[in-house]
């Protein structure tokens, strides 16, 4: 019984196993790299104290925090969205980027329009190029019975390799030496909520996301669907369920959301498109999404962890000998483990 | 100019082809491997390493398919004995090992992205005398390294071990049919994790190639992404290893041209997305014609 199958048994109840499990990763993560740091002839609780408070002490860590946790936060819920209906969609790292590109372009094309609507503009444009982007491998899926895995993994190579050649040729910005687009117009960025940090409104707006995920989940009779066709795609198919156009339209919003995700971050956060735009965001959304077991308050709580690992990362780095890739260690292997059972060690060895 | 770029399109598809062979018995195994790239960065690096220690290139190909081999078996125990999912593991390996690596770069070297290692002993040239003067067929085999001719004469002992012989069919067995295998008193998850460390020191072998066999330097990116080419060969190949060996082939191919076309006006960027977009339609093809024939089937 996975932990997603007793979910819809007893929706209401808090699942203290699932939330044990869910920190598993994070454990085994700070122990190898506690070794690392022993062997290295560093102190590990010195340099995780360090990481607590550079990732949590203060208002205005904690606000770097939350900046780094949004665009993980979003596509952690895009993903949610087709990992619920039983559809392993891992596109939504290339439509960060193209949604990312999208919203730039937008915003320093579209300079005319007035601060509300240009933003509205963007984000809409972003949502656009993300869900026709991963409408393509749902119709392979439901159409032809292209395996998505497959199909969404190649169209992310496809799509960086897209957005670099844009960010480099057509929407490189006049005389830059780096490859980025020009700055997004200023009326066009997502305000500041809590000044001076750049924790932008892109935060709120993953929470509001976050909570219509949570009530998609439970209440809409899509959202209902997505679930028995996560479950039991047979049996969802015989009591009537459209499972091509449930795959669709399911796949579509993960589009849009990942999309979305990527102008937000440009809006809120980069003011423009640049090479390196993401450094893994859908990835790291995916792994997320896995270790909170689709739910939303498991969800925030990974993305804020994530966030904090790559906030603190960046200003140790700055303050000790600490290398920077300490954090990229701790990341990888909290996804290696994300979804791993210890549990069946310890029951001893099961049929796989 | 065309030898040219045959020349180097037969050093680039040396790694992908590794790599790509390695993929194909670990998904025959019944494992997707996204790590790949990890374990090419580490056996470039541990390749490198190696080669500076004893200036001796075979024990640095050792060294590097030991590596590759051990990260290997250490991620299909995660996925086999853990339940990781294969998937997102393999990318969390790829960011674990590059930062891993990247961390031993700043401490040990103090280098924050390429190290270049006294004394290195690079891959020899095999030479055969009088070949480099035939057209093309020169340019293609004269004067490449061992690793490359290794990786050729590997697509016929693939095809001949995976087809013909008791640990092929229960490789296939193991990956295919876990239950049957069971039944019939094999370990299926031990076949699965020999296939993934069989994986993991092709795919060493195709970092120290890089490493060792062209530049004699290592950086942090120096795999590029050929484990993901790789990735995108065998799925072109669909479990065939003549197949998937003219897939690496062909995106072999593609990135000498793309090298060629630098500076030529041609976008590098375009040509690196076309291995994906192969697959891609290679995929959408075999759709259509399946659905075709269900509908001629049900007519």
């Amino acid at each position: 019984m996975t932990a997603a199958t007793t979910g819809v048994v007893r929706t209401s109840r808090f699942d203290w196993a699932a939330l044990v499990a869910a920190f598993a990763p994070f454990v085994v993560a700070l122990i190898v790299g506690a070794i690392l740091l022993a062997a290295t002839g560093r102190n590990p609780l010195a340099v995780y104290g360090l990481m607590l408070r550079e990732g949590f002490g203060g208002e205005s860590r904690i606000a770097a925090t939350l900046t780094a946790a949004t665009p993980i936060l979003f596509t952690a819920i895009a993903t949610a969205i087709s990992f619920r209906a039983g559809i392993f969609n891992v596109g939504v790292e290339g439509v960060f980027s193209l949604g990312g590109l999208a919203g730039a372009v937008a915003g320093f094309t579209l300079t005319a329009l007035p601060s509300p609507l240009l933003i509205l503009a963007e984000l809409a444009v972003g949502a656009l190029v993300g869900a026709l982007w991963l409408a393509a491998p749902a119709l392979l899926r439901a159409r032809l019975e292209v395996d998505e895995v497959v199909s969404t993994l190649m169209l992310n190579f496809v799509a960086v390799n897209l957005t670099l050649y844009l960010v480099n040729g057509p929407f490189l910005a006049p005389g830059s030496a780096n490859s980025a687009t020009p700055m997004i117009a200023e009326a066009g960025w997502l305000p500041r909520i809590a000044p001076p940090s750049t924790l932008s409104l892109a935060f709120v707006m993953a929470l509001v996301f976050l909570a219509l995920y949570a009530l998609w989940d439970r209440l809409t009779p899509l959202g209902f669907e997505a679930r028995l066709n996560g479950l039991n795609p047979r049996f969802s198919r015989a009591i009537g369920i459209d499972a091509p156009r449930l795959i669709l339209k399911v796949m579509i919003i993960s589009g849009a959301i990942g999309g979305l995700a990527g102008s937000a971050h440009a809006l809120g956060v980069t003011h423009r498109f640049v090479v390196g735009f993401s450094p893994g965001y859908g990835w790291t959304g995916l792994a997320v999404a896995l270790m909170g077991r689709n739910s939303a308050i498991g969800m925030l709580l990974g993305a804020i962890v994530f966030g904090a690992l790559a906030s603190a990362g960046t200003t140790v780095q700055l303050f000790s000998d600490i290398p920077l890739e300490i954090v990229d260690v701790l990341q990888g292997v909290v996804t290696i483990f994300a979804v791993v059972r210890f549990g069946r060690l310890l029951r001893g060895r099961r049929a796989a | 100019m065309i030898d040219n770029v045959l020349a180097a399109a037969a050093l680039l598809t040396t790694p992908i082809l590794l790599a790509a062979i390695g993929g194909l018995i670990n998904r025959l195994g019944g494992i997707v491997n996204l790590g790949l790239e990890g374990m090419m960065l580490t056996g470039a690096y541990v390749a490198l390493a190696a080669s500076s220690a004893t200036q001796s290139w075979p024990v640095a190909l050792l060294a590097a398919l030991i590596a590759g081999g051990v990260v290997g078996y250490l991620f299909s125990l995660a996925v086999t004995r853990l339940q990781a999912n294969e998937i997102v593991a393999g990318v969390g390996l790829n960011v674990a090992t590059a930062g891993l690596i990247g961390f031993i770069l700043k401490d040990y070297y103090h280098s924050s992205g390429t190290i270049r290692l006294p004394d290195v002993v690079m891959l020899p040239r095999i030479v055969i005398p009088g070949m480099a003067q035939i057209p093309i067929v020169g340019a293609i085999l004269s004067g490449k390294d061992p690793l490359t001719w290794l990786s050729w004469a590997l697509v016929p002992i693939t095809a001949f071990v995976l087809s013909r012989t008791r640990a092929g069919l229960r490789l296939r067995a193991a990956g295919a049919a876990p239950e049957a295998a069971r039944a019939l008193g094999l370990d299926p998850l031990a076949i699965r994790d020999a296939s993934t460390a069989v994986a993991g020191a092709l795919a060493g072998l195709a970092g120290a190639q890089l490493s060792i066999g062209v530049v004699g330097v290592f950086s942090v990116g120096i795999s590029g992404g050929r484990a993901f080419i790789a990735l995108a060969a065998f799925y072109f190949g669909r479990n065939r290893p003549g197949l998937t060996a003219a897939g690496a082939a062909l995106f072999g191919l593609f990135d000498a041209i793309q090298i060629y076309l630098q500076g030529r006006g041609v976008a590098p960027e375009l040509m690196q997305m076309l291995p994906y977009i192969v697959v891609l339609v290679v995929l959408t093809a075999i759709g259509l014609a399946e659905r075709r024939r269900r509908l001629l089937q049900g007519a």
